[in-house]
């Protein structure tokens, strides 16, 4: 590894080049970014020192641009580490960031503040297909294209919590039945779809049923707030409502059409028994 | 490949060109059909020439068995192979039980759906008109309790229908294989699938909380459902020589009936 050799030994020019090349190939293939082919890079200038890098392999032997603030000119300095250390320190990754000439954007060595909102802002996209009218919902394969599954697991914990929340007894088991029943009955109804003939992708439908949860959650949270049962019965109806008219194309387009029905009735069962969960919970 | 670009250029004015050929690709995944090898001469058996033998015999008399694995779905695919009109003629079947003909119906293509969403359907309808009629009874008797939902009925729901639906078939087939009948498991769970889409619409009228009528309205359920299956299965095992599994057949039912009337609307 690089690490121990950039510890012990001094090594000429060339060697190390070869290794700040493969170093960019890992972090290249790490990333998540998108795929670009990196630029051909002259060979690095020759060191006087070799940095140690004791944090984990993907360091920063790539020579830094100028600005550099003193943080990360302190790791050029051998030191003992206090703990296998996380990525490096905050103020790096701006001026490391896509300098056209230099690696692609290291998603490892961003503010977590940038991953957190670009996932948010993803579920937030996926939500305003799926949930919300708007005009690609005809169209299943364009429409959640981007699926994820942090959204799916938000809604279904954020309804377990609810739940049970609610519940005045048996509260851990009322959580693990409405867990249980959502994440299972997510993957029962898309293996139904695909055993019925349907063609549909296994994760975007998990996905797609899980944003679907939406409008269900917004009706278990009124209904935690108010504890009037008629008010609960017409929240969940109409939320119900939403999330069958909400979770109907894509199902329905992905099966036969003398299937339809036969797809669609458990995806009913599901919303009408979480549905009916929400109203009895007391 | 090379041939969508020749064939782009103009060359037939060219003196002694010749034109690309053009679909070259789709010409080679022709495949001749029943290409017998044979060797020429043919002789037969004399020599030291062999022919071999004609590579179409006929297959044997299964019928065409998808099975690619365990994990793999296109292997059960053959199980769900039914539209949303057969799924329904044969729910409607289920009502009838005199009739001992649905393995008839079934033979060709026994399907796995209606188990399946039969069972699970009757697990959340017994869980929450369960609940509804326990309160409903309590209310009856004492106007001053109130609504609480007990979420062990689904856990005990699910266990129980799941379990009978799944463990009661497979026992008769091992059963009768042992005795040496001849059984097919999938029928068997197609067929106690569908014998309890009874339970469904009962469970819906067992909301009254009369104690009386909902013995009565169990019983008849129970009577009608445990006679569908064992009908059935007197016409399938073809033979008065089992008397017994048809009568224990029946029982189980019977008793079924009797443990969601107990358990789930006291």
């Amino acid at each position: 590894m690089s690490n121990s050799y950039s510890d012990s030994i001094p090594l000429n020019a060339s060697s190390q080049s070869d290794i700040d090349e493969i170093e960019n190939l890992i972090n290249a293939s790490v990333q998540s970014g998108p795929a670009t082919v990196l630029p051909a890079r002259p060979l690095s200038p020759p060191r006087a020192s070799i940095p140690v890098s004791t944090s984990p392999f993907i360091q920063s032997n790539i020579p830094p641009p100028p600005p550099l603030s003193s943080s990360s000119s302190n790791q050029k300095v051998p030191y003992v580490p206090d703990a296998p250390t996380p990525p490096p320190p905050v103020g790096n990754s701006s001026s490391i960031l896509a300098t056209g000439f230099g690696p692609t954007p290291n998603t490892l060595t961003e503010p977590v503040w940038d991953t957190v909102k670009r996932d948010l802002s993803r579920i937030v996209s996926n939500l305003k297909l799926v949930v919300f009218p708007n005009p690609f919902r005809e169209d299943p394969g364009k429409a959640l294209r981007d699926w994820d599954l942090w959204g799916p697991f938000f809604f279904v914990v954020f309804l377990g919590l609810m739940l049970s929340w609610s519940a005045s007894v048996k509260k851990s088991e009322v959580f693990a039945v409405a867990f249980a029943l959502l994440a299972a009955g997510a993957v029962i109804l898309t293996l139904n779809v695909l055993l019925l003939g349907g063609h549909i992708i296994f994760f975007q439908s998990l996905s797609l049923l899980g944003y679907c949860l939406f409008p269900l959650d917004i009706g278990a949270l009124i209904c935690m707030l108010k504890d009037n049962v008629l008010v609960k019965l017409i929240v969940v109806c109409v939320t119900l409502a939403w999330s069958l008219w909400a979770a109907y194309p894509f199902i329905s387009s992905a099966v036969n059409l003398r299937r339809k029905a036969l797809a669609l009735y458990p995806v009913f069962l599901m919303y009408v028994s979480v549905g009916f969960l929400i109203i009895a919970i007391d | 490949m090379e041939q969508s670009s020749y064939s782009n250029l103009a060359t037939t004015h060219l003196l002694g060109s010749v034109p690309a050929v053009l679909n070259e690709e789709k010409k080679a995944s022709y495949e001749v059909p029943g290409a017998n090898m044979q060797i020429f001469p043919p002789s037969n058996g004399g020599g030291g020439y062999q022919t071999l033998g004609a590579p179409t015999e006929v297959f044997e008399q299964q019928p065409p068995n998808n099975w690619k694995g365990v994990f793999s779905i296109s292997s059960y695919t053959q199980y769900f192979n039914v539209d949303t009109d057969v799924v329904i003629n044969r729910l409607i079947s289920s009502f009838y039980p005199i009739g001992g003909d649905f393995f008839s119906k079934i033979d060709a293509n026994p399907d796995l759906y209606g188990l399946i969403w039969i069972t699970t359907t009757l697990v959340f309808v017994l869980a929450s008109f369960g609940n509804c009629a326990t309160y409903l009874t309590q209310k009856h008797s004492d106007s001053s309790t109130s609504w609480s939902f007990d979420v062990s009925y689904v856990n005990v729901a699910a266990c129980g229908v799941y379990g009978y639906a799944v463990v009661v078939p497979m026992a008769f087939y091992f059963l009768l294989r042992y005795l040496g009948s001849n059984a097919s498991l999938i029928r068997f769970w197609c067929m106690w699938g569908y014998s309890l889409s009874i339970f469904i619409p009962t469970a819906l009228i067992l909301l009254i909380p009369v104690e009386i009528l909902r013995w009565i309205i169990i019983l008849i359920a129970g009577t009608a459902s445990a006679c569908f299956v064992a009908l059935n299965l007197r016409s399938y095992i073809e033979g008065n020589d089992l008397p017994m599994m048809v009568v224990a057949s029946f029982l189980l039912q019977m008793a079924l009936a009797i443990f969601i009337k107990v358990w789930f609307f006291p």
